[in-house]
């Protein structure tokens, strides 16, 4: 093209004379214009769009590169909001969402029997009732009683019904003795979860008749951890509480019970039971748990009407033990998954406001961004930009801007979801299944990249709009109080959602600090404790059960730096039995309490205080009169404050009247978040007036208690050297422990709350320096005009105090509103709790101000000069 | 078409031969911004009407020279023949007015 405009300069100036120069412009006029011809000729490739994205992608990361603590802000943002609501997601997908690993796991159902109406518990009559006190609509949940199954099984709503329970029992006879856990099933278990068997077969009605062999199934982790995959286990007889079983199955490997979901340690056998007959008629007795498969035509729905017929009918034929008891079922999944559920969402909508405010805040940079532009934007399309063209770049700049922030979002929301489950509590189910779910990975990706593109392309069409020499001029520097507009009612929601976090932060660490601070009633500190459960085989009368552990605790007493050595039933914090009993004058009330059997020197190892009377003596043995001692609350909720010393009752009709010689402090038997309920005391060695086995061991030490463990144990296996010793704990780790969900849920959200935080400030900011910047011109005026720099910072600060302001009452409406969804994690502390409220809102506010104090400072120093060349 | 016509008069030539043979041959009356040229040119290579090549002038400056190709003809005639149609019609309505 330069050759052609020199031929076309020189053939002008020989045809028409003229000077040198004069050709030459005539030439490159009539050649037009160059660039837009090689412009052109470059479009005719049609290579175009690709060798443009090509540069616009160049462009893009140069133009990032340029500007990098934009970029690193938006990209530590996008990070954080995508990775944490991915993490999280895939937790509560992993727990709530997701489907159980059963065949049609949809039709499996849990089967409870709940007490309805105020019935005052302690008249129920049903003994041992081991049950959940959580019910629907206050009613109390308990586990079944096998006597009424039949006429569950009856209503023809289930095509499979089974019962099962947990227990632990002791493998010996192979290698070490363990303790393992047990799942004891009936007769259809595995019918109901439709399992085959990995290997050999499963439980039929054969194994269950009397004089058969006892049977059991292996799990696969046992299998492996243990036999090695030896496949000769199939058919060899393992020893189960010293009592031969003959293994018949060995299960596929990845299954897991449904009271797998809430244990840590695996359930290594399946092992059939018939049950006794005194459980097979008494319809008092709730000692197990079930599960069933709805039968084929029937809902949930449908199936609880059936049952609800039944429950009627055997309420009106069986009013002693059936009034007001109603049976209900749920889906197995929510069943499994109730104890967190509330907890879980709460955090997923914590998260979810994370997000949020991390999608405003990189649109907010990026609308400021564009605005800065704007002048280049404009002289761009002065010189002939097309507006697709400009709008393409901003938005490959969006776009290249989310990648980044998304890939780096999918490293810290891995990181971070491996970071949870290790860290979270033992009891959240199906946790470590948790995996990265490429679905919300998606959804958050694509919410952040449709930020991006919105809130980067909408001002690049906008300045389109605008007349280019305004900007060219320099009056569009700083403008844009539309933009301005945007920013602050981002800003202003941005707070709102820190506010709401923060509060529910707030009402969390109090709801901890009182639990935490809630007296036990004991000294927990220095106590260790284990489980010495001893196999029927080998002991098979309540007395030689004594007499073990007498002869331990002498032993035990002698090692060094023990100073209490106790015996019972179970520990506090460990599970316990209550039972009904009556008094003399009123045959007919049954009351009831916590009972424990528990040795001489029981309350001085556990640190329990005597009040009145005399503590379990050695002489309170098998022979002498039948004592207890009692708590506090016995006598203030069961005698109405009548002194309990000399009180008589006995725990039913043919038992033995027991005599209350002692009277102790009240305890919270089963942690800090427990009542505290009338407790009843027996001695150990009165083996004959209560049912349940010895267990547990303890002993007080002036040190520390774990040094002993090793110890207690060589005693142990002096004793017996088939024994286990398990769950050896001290009490202060079971507090601990108990604690430990509360503490995570607690740390999750603070640290939400902070990320919350440190979003909406970096937003006040922003907005603020905006408002500086736009009102410079006009700031530079007042100062050259005398304005005291104070008052200028004063100023602005004051308009930044209006917008948080309205950020904050926003937010605490918010939080008034969301609160009540968090209610059922609160102790101690109302959801509206105005000490939290207030603390939240100042501190808010401060860290706001000062977010504003710099750029509201900054303002008071404007050079009026240059303020006014603005102009 | 007034392009491909040129080329397949001479051999070979470069840009503003091309021009020049146009403005001259049509004594001037055609007055076109002559860098619109090089676009159509591009535009006619890619398609594959003609073949370019770098070569020297006569005063050995580097200049890329054009060629027509078979397809390039016939493209030509088709259009020579589409042109003279346009021609006969417009002919026929100023007759009869």
């Amino acid at each position: 093209m330069r050759l052609h405009v020199e031929l076309r300069a020189r053939a002008t100036q020989k045809y028409e004379g003229g000077s040198e120069e004069r050709a030459r412009q005539a030439a490159q006029r009539q050649f037009g214009n160059q660039t837009q011809w090689k412009e052109t000729s470059r479009d005719m490739w049609g290579w175009n769009s690709l060798e443009t994205l090509q540069q616009d992608v160049t462009y893009a990361m140069r133009m990032l590169r340029k500007t990098p603590i934009f970029t690193i802000v938006s990209v530590l943002t996008l990070t954080l909001g995508i990775g944490m609501n991915t993490a999280v997601f895939s937790v509560v997908d992993a727990v709530m969402l997701r489907g159980l690993p059963y065949h049609d796991a949809d039709r499996l159902v849990s089967l409870w029997e709940e007490v309805n109406g105020r019935e005052d518990p302690a008249t129920m009559s049903s003994s041992g009732a081991r049950g959940r006190s959580a019910g629907r609509g206050g009613a109390k949940q308990l586990s079944i009683s096998p006597a009424n199954m039949p006429d569950y099984r009856g209503t023809k709503v289930f095509a499979n019904l089974a019962e099962y329970d947990l227990t632990q029992m002791n493998l010996t006879g192979s290698g070490e003795p363990a303790r393992l856990y047990c799942q004891r099933i009936t007769e259809r278990f595995f019918d109901v979860l439709q399992v085959s068997p990995a290997r050999g077969r499963l439980p039929g009605a054969d194994d269950l008749k009397p004089g058969a062999d006892e049977v059991a199934v292996i799990a696969d982790g046992l299998w492996k951890r243990r036999f090695g995959q030896d496949p000769a286990l199939l058919g060899a007889t393992i020893l189960l509480d010293s009592r031969p079983h003959r293994v018949i199955g060995i299960l596929p490997e990845g299954f897991e019970s449904p009271s797998q979901y809430q244990l840590k340690d695996p359930i290594d056998f399946y092992v059939p039971v018939s049950l006794p007959q005194s459980m097979l008629t008494n319809r008092g007795e709730h000692l197990m748990q079930s599960v069933g498969r709805l039968a084929d035509g029937h809902t949930v729905k449908s199936a609880q009407a059936a049952l609800d017929t039944v429950s009627s009918a055997l309420s009106a034929q069986f009013p002693a033990t059936n009034r007001n008891l109603r049976a209900s079922i749920a889906p197995l999944r929510d069943d499994i998954t109730s104890s967190v559920r509330t907890p879980l969402f709460v955090m997923l909508g914590a998260v979810g406001f994370v997000v949020l405010i991390a999608c405003i805040n990189v649109a907010n940079l990026l609308l400021v961004r564009a605005l800065a532009r704007r002048k280049e934007t404009s002289v761009r399309f002065a010189l002939g930009a097309t507006r697709l063209r400009i709008v393409r770049e901003f938005l490959v700049e969006s776009l290249t801007l989310s990648l980044l922030g998304c890939a780096a979002g999918l490293l810290f929301g891995s990181w971070l979801l491996r970071w949870l489950i290790a860290l979270a509590p033992a009891n959240i189910p199906r946790l470590n299944q948790a995996h990265l779910d490429w679905r919300v990975f998606t959804v958050s990706a694509a919410l952040a990249t449709a930020t991006g593109i919105l809130f980067g392309c909408i001002p690049a069409w906008q300045a389109s709009q605008a007349k280019p020499v305004d900007a060219l001029r320099g009056h569009g520097q700083s403008g844009g109080s539309q933009t301005l507009r945007w920013r602050s009612a981002l800003t202003i929601v941005e707070i709102a959602l820190s506010m709401v976090l923060l509060i529910g932060a707030g009402l969390l660490l109090r709801s901890f600090a009182g639990i935490a601070g809630v007296d036990l009633g004991f000294q927990p500190e220095r106590v260790l404790a284990m489980s010495i459960n001893l196999p029927d085989a080998r002991y098979g009368t309540a007395a030689e059960r004594l007499r073990f552990f007498e002869t331990l605790e002498a032993r035990v007493r002698t090692l060094p730096g023990v100073n209490g050595v106790a015996f019972a039933n179970r520990m506090p914090l460990r599970g316990g039995w209550s039972s009904g009993f009556t008094f003399p004058d009123a045959p007919d009330r049954t009351h009831e309490a916590d009972f424990q059997a528990v040795s001489t020197g029981y309350f001085e190892t556990i640190g329990l205080q005597l009040v009145a009377g005399r503590a379990i003596r050695a002489e309170d043995r098998t022979g002498q009169p039948a004592v207890a001692v009692v708590n506090l609350a016995f006598s203030r909720r069961l005698l109405g404050g009548k002194a309990a010393l000399g009180e008589r009752f006995r725990r039913g009709p043919q038992a033995p009247w027991i005599t209350v010689v002692g009277v102790v402090n009240d305890i919270r038997r089963g942690g800090k978040t427990e009542d505290m309920r009338p407790q009843v005391y027996l001695p150990a060695a009165q083996t004959e007036i209560y049912p349940v086995r010895l267990a547990d061991f303890a002993i007080r030490s002036s040190g520390d208690p774990r040094s002993l463990a090793k110890s207690i144990q060589t005693e142990v296996v002096a004793l017996d050297k088939d024994q286990p010793v398990t769950a050896v704990r001290t009490l202060d780790e079971i507090v601990t422990a108990s604690l430990a969900q509360r503490r995570f849920q607690l740390m999750l959200l603070l640290l939400f709350a902070a990320a919350a935080l440190g979003l909406a400030l970096i937003g006040v900011f922003g907005v603020v320096a905006h408002v500086v910047e736009q009102r410079t011109p006009e700031l530079g005026i007042r100062l050259a005009l005398g304005a005291n720099p104070g008052s200028v910072m004063r100023m602005i600060l004051m308009q930044a105090g209006i917008l948080v302001g309205v950020g904050l009452a926003t937010g605490i409406g918010g939080a008034l509103a969301f609160s009540r969804s968090m209610e059922s994690l609160l102790f101690g502390v109302t959801a509206t709790d105005w000490r939290t409220y207030t603390i939240a809102t100042l501190m808010l506010a401060l860290v706001s101000l000062a977010a504003s104090a710099i750029p509201a400072r900054r303002a008071s120093r404007v050079d009026p000069l240059i303020a006014i060349r603005y102009e | 078409m007034l392009i491909l016509t040129t080329l397949t008069r001479h051999k070979e030539m470069h840009g503003f031969e091309i021009a020049s043979s146009i403005q001259e041959v049509s004594g001037d009356v055609l007055q076109v911004e002559e860098g619109s040229l090089y676009p159509a040119l591009q535009r006619m290579l890619i398609k594959g009407w003609l073949v370019a090549e770098w070569g020297r002038t006569q005063e050995n400056r580097r200049a890329r020279y054009y060629r027509v190709t078979p397809e390039g003809r016939k493209q030509l005639t088709e259009e020579i023949e589409g042109y003279r149609r346009v021609q006969g019609a417009i002919g026929r309505i100023l007759r009869l007015a």
